[in-house]
Formats: structure tokens, sequence, C-alpha cells
């Protein structure tokens, strides 16, 4: 009976036959469960959505200039004048003007890198990435500063396995904490963290969930603290991708959601967001010539009245 | 009366403490607070040391950078 089939049909028949066989294919696929891919830090986990939502905005003028003495090895110079913030327990923000001259010297290795900072008050910020070996890499990460008391350090061993990561973290003031993220499936990846602050007498265990594909990333993370965070990028195109991002601690019912989007030119790099703290803010990075970037920072905070603006050069 | 009573008491009991103290010096003691030193100076010498170690390895790196080129802005 299979030559009786008209030739019209027929045509519909092959297309449909391509289709059903790409999907065949495609669910037959058996996913090797024994050669997942390793997944991503576990404090990376929102990543894409923190660079999209949060750039580095910042009031005032910032210039950089970066000069290389050669491939791995370059010292930096920074000016900033503007008002820094004081975090204040009342709604009024208060700011301070200041201006600070900030030297700092990196060390790019595949095996080491270290990089150092130190302004003009003498704060030294430092961190320090080691891979002992192959698998096994030491991190640590200073600020240091010449006020008893308020200098803070961090040391975290990550531990790469070949579908897990594990790392442990020791801090000063007794701060202990360990994390695990172990990929399940291709795309999804599911992590867990304990800490303990020994300073503050706190405990607190958290779990993460991380789903991406090509196209898009949402993630999830609980903490005892109190701390729920979602976030879902979706990229529409090779130049554009849109975040949202959700944060609610139950202890405290404080709440805020933000959308922003992240559009990637060849010339520049704009980032915006809107927040339901009645806050909008905008990050564009300009590139004007080879190594010469102009930077502009806005942030309008309607709820507390406070406008931001900054602008800078960053060379090299 | 019973403010003097509280002050005796003191009294004997940090006696006591002072008297057991000389003799006891503990392990634990003479451990913390030859950590709490060690870390305070640690964290002096990385405070004053770090960023010179960093320029210390870059100028051993290769190629080998001239001093000039650490002074100079371009």
């Amino acid at each position: 009976m299979a030559g009786m089939v008209p030739p019209g049909t027929a045509v519909l028949g092959e297309a449909s036959a391509a289709a059903s066989a790409k999907n065949i294919n495609e669910v037959g696929k058996k996913v090797d469960y024994m050669n997942l891919p390793c997944p991503i830090p576990y404090e990376e986990l929102h990543r894409e959505a923190l660079m999209s939502l949060k750039p580095e905005f910042f009031e005032g003028m910032r210039f950089d200039f970066t000069k290389g003495l050669n491939q791995k090895f370059s010292l930096s110079h920074s000016v900033f004048m503007g008002p820094m913030e004081l975090p204040s327990q009342s709604a009024e923000t208060i700011k301070i003007p200041t201006a600070h001259y900030e030297f700092g010297a990196n060390f790019i290795d595949p095996k080491l890198m270290l990089f150092g900072r130190v302004l003009t008050d003498g704060r030294l910020n430092a961190r320090v990435k080691c891979d002992l070996t192959e698998d096994l890499t030491l991190k640590a990460n200073a600020q240091l500063t010449n006020e008893p008391h308020m200098s803070h350090a961090m040391f975290n061993f990550d531990y790469k396995g070949k579908d897990y990561r594990t790392q442990l973290q020791l801090g000063n003031g007794a701060l202990f904490g360990a994390s695990y993220i172990q990929s399940v499936t291709p795309h999804l990846s599911l992590g867990g963290e304990v800490f303990w602050a020994g300073q503050h007498r706190k405990s607190g265990l958290g779990y993460a969930v991380r789903y991406e594909t090509d196209k898009m990333v949402a993630t999830g993370q609980v903490a005892s603290t109190g701390m729920v965070a979602l976030s879902y990028v979706q990229k529409v195109s090779e130049k554009v991708s849109l975040a949202t991002d959700f944060m609610y601690n139950y202890m405290s019912r404080d709440v805020t959601a933000s959308v922003g989007y992240d559009y990637i030119l060849r010339q520049a790099r704009l980032r915006g967001k809107i927040d339901s703290n009645g806050c909008a803010a905008a990050f564009l990075e300009e590139r004007l010539n080879m190594g010469l970037n102009f930077i502009l920072s806005a942030e309008l905070d309607h709820k507390k009245k406070d406008y931001k603006f900054g602008f800078g050069l960053t060379v090299g | 009366m019973a403010s003097r009573v509280s002050l005796k008491s003191k009294g004997k009991s940090s006696g006591g403490k002072g008297s057991k103290g000389m003799e006891e010096k503990s392990t634990s003691q003479c451990l913390k607070e030859w950590s709490t030193w060690a870390m305070k100076k640690a964290k002096v010498i990385t405070h004053y040391g770090f960023i010179p170690l960093v320029i210390i390895i870059g100028m051993n790196s290769e190629p080998k950078p001239q001093l000039y080129q650490l002074l100079t802005p371009v």
C-alpha cells in the first residue's frame, strides 16, 4: 500500500519525516552522565546577572592609567575626585568630598596572579591567586589599613574535580566557610554552602541551583540568613542581553526586583537598569581610540532623592 | 556590708588566680600569645612589603623591563 500515496503528500511527508528524524536524534542522543562539564565556581553563580545589572557605578571624576612594562607585569595609576558616601543609619545620605591617588602593581601569569593597590591614606588592597597543582588553587584577598581592627583577610582553597568544585574559606575574625557545586545534567548544576562566623556568633547554610543553555541562564539561591535571590538572563542576540533579578529577605521582609539590559556594541558597552526601589541607573563605556575608554555613570535614586553622576577616562 | 564582702571575695579570688597563674602559664595561653604576635607581624610585613614584592617579581620576569620604565609615565 505504500505505492498508493499521492505525490503532493510525498513532499510534505519528506519534510515532516526530516523534522521528526531530527527530534528523534535530539531525544535519542543519550546524556552521558559520566562526562558532564565542570560547573562554574559557587561565588560566580550570579555572574551574568551581576555583569549586566551591577556595573561599578561611581560619582565624580575617575582617571585610570595602566602602563604595561611587559606581557605579565603592569603598573597602574588612578586618580579619583568626588563625594564618598558614608554609611549612615538615618534615611539621609551623608557625602564627604574626597580625592585620592591610588598606585597599583599587577603581575599576571598563567600560574600566579598578584594584584596590589595602595591608596594615599595607607590602605592596601591585595589579591593573590596561585595554582598550587592543576586542580587546587589558593586565592587570598586582603584589605589592610593603618587603623587597628579594621583590616580583613580571606583565604580560599578551591579544588576542581571532573564535574564538581569545592571551596574552603578561612577569614580573619574566625570566619570559616565551605561550598560545593556539582553538575547534575549538562545544563543544570546544584550547590550548597555552609559558613560560620566566630566573631558575630553566626552560622548559616545555603543552597543554589543554576540552569543554563546557550540562550539563557536562570539561577536561584536560598540561605538560612533569610536571603532568597533569583535571577534570569536572556541572551537575545550577540549584542543584546536582558537580565532580571529578584532579591527577598524573609527575615527583614525586604524585597528588591530589578530589570536591566546590556548592549555590547562595537565601540561601546551600555548597561542600564531600573529597580523596584525607584532607582534607575546606566553605565556607558565608549572606546574612543585604541586603549582609550571614556566612562559615564549615572544613578538616579528617586526614593532617597540622591542623584549621582560620574565621568572618567581609562587609558591602557 | 554587701559591698565589703564582695570586695573581699574578689581580692581572695584574684590572689588565688595570681598564684596559680604564675605556675601554670598553660600551653594554650602561650600559643595564643605567640599566634597573635605572629599575626601582627605578618600584617605589618604584608602591608609594607606586598607592593614591593609584586614589583620585584615583575621586574625579574621575562622579558626583563628596564628600571627607567618603572618611573616614566609613558
